[in-house]
């Protein structure tokens, strides 16, 4: 296992600095909490019960959902967990475990614009060169909500500097857990921006705009937490008339 | 192709007792899933479960009163007992198919090989009723048996269970495998991408497939353009499970179909932008808004393509964001220059066909634009579907709706929405070549109208403008229709001249507008799109009667919307009767005209006609060239030693036709003519054609025409 940072490590390993934005910032969470462990406990807790929870139908017959349970041996929470592969299907979350970062990506089936563009920006050496990196990743539908068909296209054909900064924005320098990040409190990525984390539903809100949909994935070097939203500061495109149809 | 098999499984009284006493203690222990009569009111009864390839069609007897249905599916171990939760994945509406009466729902998205129990149930309004009596069946494993040779080949998608799609290389690789493997199945390569990419096609036949363009073209085949948009990947991974089925499978359905004519599949036509997840290729060009310019290697390949091939019938394959779209929005050639013959077609096709084999099988074709749909469905000639149906190919756009949309509850994007989009494209796919095993002579009939009406030069043009697609009383799939599109005025020319004139400059030129500043001349892409070109001692004339009179001012025109050039508008130089002995010279066109006496065309001239009736003999020696469309001739007609195009598109001649050691390097056109009297062609460079549109000759005909 090639993971600095397991479950439930807390960043103490390197000396703490204040959180100032910087415009690649190589930060550690700061600690805020005292009561991390048990907050992780309970974060975990909860996830364990929404994913149990078939909900909708009251016809529905009380089974227990294999989705759910192989989400728990996956290590992974949250839920959008149950729609992905799971169990012993290619790219189930243990398959994943000795995978760089930019092979996972490409095994989660909701990261193919979060996967285009580490291959378009060319990050993903960078990735595997890290001592170790959190990534938030957008899903698809994050991404077709923020940007318009065209403007993507730009970014992955010919704005690549700017892609990659945006990438930055989703980065996190340090192998951290979601209950990591929610203990700290708060997390700066790559691009030098500080973002709020707070538990919310089952999983944590990021940066008030993200939710984890499915976090920890274990990584070789790494965790992935799914989020719903795309972060950084580039301007919302999506649903502009221009967007092309057929 | 595996046959379709009935699965309804009339559980065993104790098997039911069992379940009904986990699942639904409502229904009566011990019905059978096939009861005739209700057990409770309202409930629905009849359900069967037919299983294909990665669908299950459920259908059953309708309930009085009904607003819509859910469909409720439930995974089951060989014990058929439930193994995961019981799920909603399906809303039938009455929009959904053309024949309310008879009730069906593909359900999709499972993954195949899986087994299942499904009950449907009715609703009134918001009140649910009783559900029927469940059925359980075991669905199709994806095509092909493990243990033989070619069929057990697999994509990326399919063994990763839709985790992944099929990459460039895998892609490649499984094409060289079908292709070393089947007999069936030529694989050409028609061109390479921007970044070098090959862009592969498969031909397939049975027993094996024509040896050349020419000999497909003969068959008058099928075409499927899969992945226009390289993020909009569904439809390719149908192509490829496709492609395996056509080489491998002895279904006497698919037997049938390839032993009739040939199928052409262009699996990626933007394989750049399917590796790069980008809608347009390498450069940010939108592909499907280039296939009249062809600015692009992707769009030139597939345009030479289709003018050496002539595919008669086509699909080309898209997704589509639009949530309250049905399964399946599908849209027809607009372009009002596409000949009536092609749209009606094409129409047959999608609202004849398309939807009710849609009915039959639960899937729910609908109109692009559909509710919601926006500005979108419009006459662009840029766009594929318009290019071919001003290419007279019968064919619709395909949309896969992106998301599950109104009707389908249970998709997220992910592996089940991939998998249903990807399945649905199979389905629509196999109706198309149901659909040209159907109607091909409806089709060339069409076909050949259409160039015939093309090739007569008759009417106004439209640069930019739409056929309107008619809105359905609801609840029906087309209640709703894209915007009517009507031309505006400045898009409308009255008066189309007779050809188009272009400099050397024009024609010869370098473009700037091709990849990296660098673009094919005109010659070079006219040459692509096929149309023949005089070239004169006063510039090069592109004559608009012939076959693809509708696209060629697109391009020429400065009043097009998006054209190459503006080039000089020619209008016809004779009109009227003209009586005694007419000799041209330079350029002479001829429209609406009679001319009553013999007519020479001189060396170096060039004679376009078309509407024009010819009492006399017309003779051309070493015209630059001769070019006819609707003439009625009485007299022999003579063309030889022409330098340049030689085209005959749908003439009356009362007289022998003799066309002799005619030089350019287009094969002379002879199509849709009725000839009284022998056809005899002999030494010209290029055997003459017929395009596929047959020739009435009442004489014998002879040489190089002999099969025309």
């Amino acid at each position: 296992m090639s993971e600095p940072h397991r479950a439930a490590a807390v960043p103490t390993g390197r000396p703490r600095r204040p959180h100032r934005p910087t415009p690649v910032g190589p930060h550690r969470p700061r600690v805020r909490r005292p009561l991390r462990l048990t907050l992780l406990a309970a974060t975990v807790a909860l996830a364990a019960v929404a994913a149990g929870c078939s909900g909708g139908d009251p016809d529905a017959p009380d089974t227990p959902d294999p989705a759910a349970a192989a989400t728990a041996t996956g290590g992974v929470s949250g839920p959008l967990c149950a729609s992905l592969p799971t169990g012993t299907d290619p790219g189930n979350p243990e398959s994943l475990a000795g995978e760089p970062v930019d092979v996972a990506v490409r095994w989660i089936p909701v990261l193919t614009t979060f996967d285009a563009a580490v291959r378009a920006t060319g990050l993903a050496a960078e990735l595997r060169g890290a001592q170790g990196v959190t990534v938030l990743a957008p899903t698809d539908d994050a991404f077709a909500r923020k940007f318009s068909a065209s403007n993507l296209d730009e970014l992955l054909i010919h704005d690549r500097d700017t892609l990659r900064q945006l990438l930055r924005a989703h980065l996190v320098d340090g192998s951290y857990s979601l209950a990591e990040l929610v203990a700290a409190g708060s997390v700066t990525t790559m691009d030098g921006t500080r973002l709020t984390v707070a538990p919310a539903e089952s999983t944590a809100r990021i940066g008030d705009v993200a939710q984890a949909v499915c976090a920890d994935y274990r990584v070789a070097g790494g965790r992935i937490h799914l989020i719903d939203a795309v972060l950084g500061n580039l301007p919302t495109t999506a649903g502009r008339d221009d967007d092309p149809a057929h | 192709m595996r046959i379709r098999r009935p699965s309804v499984v009339v559980l065993s009284g104790l098997l039911a007792a069992t379940l009904g006493a986990v699942t639904a203690p409502s229904t009566a222990l011990g019905q059978p899933a096939s009861a005739t009569t209700a057990a409770e009111p309202n409930q629905v009864t009849n359900l069967t479960v037919t299983q294909a390839d990665g669908y299950a069609t459920l259908a059953w007897t309708p309930v009085e009163g009904a607003t819509d249905y859910q469909i409720e599916r439930t995974p089951v171990d060989a014990n058929d007992e439930p193994i995961g939760p019981s799920v909603v994945v399906g809303i039938w509406r009455p929009n959904r198919q053309i024949n309310n009466d008879s009730p069906t729902f593909a359900d999709a998205g499972f993954n195949p090989g899986d087994r299942f129990r499904w009950r449907v149930r009715a609703r009134f309004g918001t009140e649910e009723q009783p559900y029927s009596a469940p059925v359980t069946g075991t669905t199709l494993q994806p095509w092909g048996d493990p243990d033989v040779p070619g069929e057990n080949l697999r994509t990326q998608w399919e063994t990763t269970k839709a985790a992944q799609y099929t990459s460039d290389t895998n892609e490649y690789a499984y094409t060289a495998e079908i292709d070393r493997l089947s007999d069936r199945v030529r694989v050409v390569e028609i061109g390479r991408t921007v970044l070098g990419r090959p862009i592969n096609m498969f031909v397939f036949g049975y027993p094996t497939p024509p040896t050349t363009p020419e000999a497909v073209a003969a068959t008058s085949p099928v075409a499927i353009n899969c992945n226009v948009h390289g993020n909009e990947p569904g439809d390719r991974e149908a192509c490829l499970i496709m492609a395996r089925q056509l080489a491998f499978s002895n279904d006497p359905r698919i037997i049938d179909i390839l032993s009739h004519t040939t199928v052409l599949i262009v699996p990626t036509i933007n394989g750049d932008g399917r590796a790069a997840n980008t809608r347009g290729n390498s450069t940010g060009q939108d592909l499907n808004r280039d296939y009249s310019l062809i600015r692009q290697p992707e769009t030139a390949a597939f345009v030479r393509m289709v003018r050496d091939y002539r595919p008669i019938a086509s699909y080309d394959g898209h997704e589509y964001g639009n949530t309250r779209a049905g399964d399946l929005p599908m849209l027809p050639p607009r372009h009002q220059n596409v000949a009536q013959s092609i749209f009606d077609q094409s129409q047959d096709m999608i609202e004849g066909f398309m939807y009710a084999r849609g009915a039959e099988d639960g899937w729910w074709p609908c109109p692009y634009g559909c509710e919601g749909g926006g500005n979108v469905g419009l006459g662009e000639e840029t766009i594929l579907r318009n290019t071919l149906g001003l290419k007279n190919v019968v064919n619709s756009l395909l949309e896969l709706r992106s998301s599950g949309g109104q009707t389908r509850p249970d998709e997220g994007n992910t592996a089940n929405n991939r998998r249903r989009k990807t399945y649905s494209a199979l389905w629509t796919f196999h109706r198309l070549l149901d659909y040209h095993r159907a109607k091909a002579a409806e089709i060339k009939r069409a076909r050949a109208e259409a160039i015939g009406f093309q090739a007569s030069n008759s009417g106004r043009i439209v640069f930019r403008g739409s056929h309107p697609i008619p809105a359905r009383p609801a609840p029906h799939p087309a209640e709703a229709v894209p915007p009517l599109d009507e031309p505006r005025p400045d898009m409308i020319l009255d008066d189309a001249p007779c050809a188009y004139k272009l400099t050397p400059e024009q024609y010869l030129g370098a473009r700037t507008d091709g990849p990296g500043g660098v673009g094919a001349t005109l010659a070079e892409r006219i040459a692509a799109h096929g149309w023949k070109v005089v070239k004169a001692a006063d510039g090069y004339y592109v004559p608009l009667a012939q076959p693809e009179r509708g696209l060629i001012p697109l391009l020429l025109d400065a009043q097009g919307a998006e054209e190459w050039v503006g080039g000089q508008r020619v209008y016809p130089t004779l009109t009227g009767r003209h009586n005694g002995p007419l000799t041209v010279t330079g350029f002479t066109c001829i429209a609406d005209g009679t001319v009553n006496g013999p007519v020479t065309v001189q060396p170096g001239a060039t004679l376009v006609a078309y509407r024009t009736t010819f009492n006399g003999p017309v003779t051309a020696t070493g015209a630059a060239g001769v070019v006819l469309g609707d003439v009625t001739l009485h007299g022999p007609l003579q063309v030889a030693n022409s330098a340049g195009p030689v085209s005959l598109v749908g003439n009356t001649v009362s007289g022998p036709v003799n066309l002799v050691g005619n030089g350019g390097a287009d094969a002379p056109l002879v199509a849709g003519n009725t000839i009284n009297g022998p056809l005899s062609c002999t030494g010209n460079a290029a055997k003459p054609t017929a395009i596929e549109v047959p020739n009435s000759v009442k004489g014998p005909r002879s040489g190089q025409c002999a099969a025309l």
